[in-house]
């Protein structure tokens, strides 16, 4: 019997050579290393046929011909062939400095740098690792083909039109229009609940020059329902370069020369905001407003007076 | 019966050999092998395997050829096999992630070849600008990387998060590294004698010192996974959590969680520092509570007396 991958090679080569879909009984008398019995074959290739589309082969199925109900098989080059990248030998190096700098977790990156001409250069020593969760790739492709999704999310199931992913602060998000709340909407993909549905592609087209980062709802103070207020701030040396990083240098309002800084945050979610400040100890002191101050304030009280 | 080794992986890259080989007629075995990363012994059982292959009726003239001559390989009769399969959904992820997270590290693409590599792999893939890598640029990462790369040893200004406390130390940062959304310098610690891990947004300043150490490489998942792992060591606390903060389970790495049956929850945590529990309980407020150890128990009512002492010069002086 002649070996696995011998067949599974030769399957491919006759899959892509085709112009027509090769019906099973056709497929398993020209490619040879299939058993005799219909059972059998029928096994045989089903085995086959997933580890070729495991592998991301675009094994199709489909009719014989328009009348009957008969199914062939075969792989459309177009759908196969890498497109011509025309990478240069120094963009291929770059390529893969990056991906052994930044590893992925999972780890497709070297296989990817086979498709594309192999290792070329030197690897890097690493700089950055990403973490992968289970729902990424599926949304990837899905933003790519251009295809809305659903999946459930806390719960509850949501339709959306993918407009891009982006990691930010060690988690993966995937933004775009969502159906149910006709709106814009960030989801952390690790919260996805799958299997993530796929609609047909080329049906969601993203805004132009959008930049997905933007959609993102960052610094949970900011997004509630309360009414909008500027609180100020300050923040002592020590911790003034992290909370300046984090809220962005727009927002200091003033610097001292013992290192503290003022930071002016815009306020919609007090409940957020009192967690932010709190979560600075002794470290911070809100000025201003007097509603929020007077609001930390009780919250510590009722704190202090539990023991 | 000695287990088989999986077929997939083989194939995918005999699929990916024979299109670059036909391409590069003559190339040497050698080279080739390096550039798949396998051995030359791999490499020739792969292609002992392609002369078996081709197309029905498996006649001479439709089968795959190979010749091997004094350590060079030409392929030839392989025109269904001109071009390598696509990228899947995880290799075109590795490649833009990777890619995109370099690009956002400060002066690591000087000449732009990275970007214009991407700029190509994006267009192919259809992801355009939509995929996008954040990793921040904390004010001295830059310094540090270079510290890391030239082996100077540097002192620092460091905020201890988990400790509330600011010191300066001598450092000699070995490798710096973003990983669970933060940058990070593992270093040699001349204050404390030790390998230690730095955050880099948490650092006040860095200064040169003018000495050197020995740089060495180190693998950054491996060192990432230090961040996140509790010691054995460090104390459990036990703490009852109010229906709403269910969150706290999903967002720490509990070593126990239950789910009463009226919603309120209670879990385990390894706390290695009194100020990270002090920030978790100030948070929660006054509906969560540490059942156990006993000793800390008033975390909570005492951090919050600390903080009042801010706004309340009087109560407590």
């Amino acid at each position: 019997m002649a070996d696995r991958l011998e067949r599974l090679t030769n399957l491919v080569a006759t899959l892509l050579d085709t112009r027509r879909p090769l019906p099973l009984e056709e497929l398993v008398d020209l490619v040879p290393g299939y058993p005799p019995d219909k059972a059998s074959y029928r096994r045989q290739f089903e085995r086959d046929k997933d580890t070729l589309r495991g592998i991301g082969i675009p094994v199709q199925t489909e009719a014989i011909d328009a009348l009957g109900p008969e199914v062939g098989y075969r792989i459309h080059p177009d759908e196969y062939y890498l497109p011509q990248l025309a990478l240069t030998a120094d963009e291929q190096a770059a390529l893969h400095v990056a991906v052994t700098a930044v590893q992925l977790e999972g780890g497709a990156g070297p296989e990817a740098l086979w498709k594309l001409g192999g290792l070329e250069g030197e690897a890097a020593t690493a700089v950055a690792a990403l973490p992968s969760v289970p729902e990424l790739p599926v949304l990837f492709d899905a933003y790519r083909e251009r295809a809305s999704v659903t999946f459930a999310y806390r719960g509850e199931p949501r339709r959306l039109d993918p407009w891009g992913i982006v990691f930010r602060r060690g988690h993966w998000y995937v933004v775009g229009h969502d159906h149910d709340r006709d709106d814009e909407r960030a989801f952390r993909i690790d919260r996805v609940e799958g299997p993530v549905e796929t609609g047909p592609s080329g049906t969601v087209e993203p805004p132009a020059d959008l930049d997905p980062a933007s959609l993102l709802r960052d610094d949970p103070w900011r997004f509630g329902g309360d009414e909008p207020v500027t609180a100020r701030v300050l923040v002592d040396a020590p911790q003034a370069p992290g909370v300046v990083h984090q809220v962005g240098e727009h927002l200091v309002v003033e610097r001292r020369a013992d290192g503290s800084v003022v930071v002016g945050l815009p306020v919609t979610n007090v409940a957020a905001f009192r967690s932010f400040v709190v979560g600075l100890l002794d470290g911070a002191e809100v000025l201003d407003p007097p509603e929020l101050r007077d609001g930390v304030v009780g919250w510590l009280r009722r704190l202090a007076a539990t023991g | 019966m000695s287990p088989r080794p999986l077929v997939g992986p083989r194939l995918r890259r005999v699929l990916a050999l024979v299109p670059w080989i036909a391409d590069h007629p003559g190339a040497a075995v050698a080279d080739v092998a390096a550039r798949f990363g396998i051995g030359e012994r791999e490499l020739e059982a792969d292609l002992e395997l392609l002369p078996l292959c081709g197309l029905p009726p498996y006649t001479p003239d439709r089968l795959i050829e190979v010749e091997l001559v004094d350590g060079h390989v030409w392929i030839r009769f392989a025109e269904y096999f001109a071009r390598p399969l696509r990228l899947t959904a995880e290799e075109g992820l590795a490649l833009l992630a990777g890619g995109r997270t370099l690009l956002a590290v400060p002066g690591s693409d000087a000449d732009g070849t990275l970007a214009a590599g991407l700029e190509k792999l994006a267009g192919t893939l259809g992801a355009g600008e939509g995929l996008a890598v954040e990793v921040g640029e904390p004010p001295h990462l830059e310094a540090l990387r270079r510290a890391a790369e030239t082996g100077e040893r540097v002192e620092v200004d460091y905020y201890s998060f988990g400790r509330d406390a600011l010191t300066t130390r001598r450092i000699d940062p070995y490798s710096v590294f973003h990983a669970y959304g933060h940058w990070y310098a593992e270093a040699w610690c001349h204050l404390v004698d030790a390998d230690r891990l730095f955050r880099v947004d948490r650092l006040q300043a860095v200064r040169p010192t003018g000495a050197k150490f020995e740089p060495r490489r180190d693998d950054a998942t491996a060192v990432a996974d230090t961040v996140y792992h509790p010691s054995p060591d460090d104390p459990r606390v036990t703490i009852e959590l109010p229906p709403d903060a269910g969150w706290v389970a999903e967002s720490y790495p509990c070593e126990e969680v239950e789910e009463r049956p009226d919603g309120s929850w209670r879990v385990v945590l390894a706390v290695s520092e009194r100020a990270w529990l002090e920030r978790l309980l100030l948070r929660l407020g006054p509906d969560a509570r540490v059942v156990s150890p006993a000793e800390l128990t008033q975390v909570a009512a005492d951090a919050a007396r600390r903080l009042l002492r801010r706004y309340e010069p009087a109560v407590g002086g």
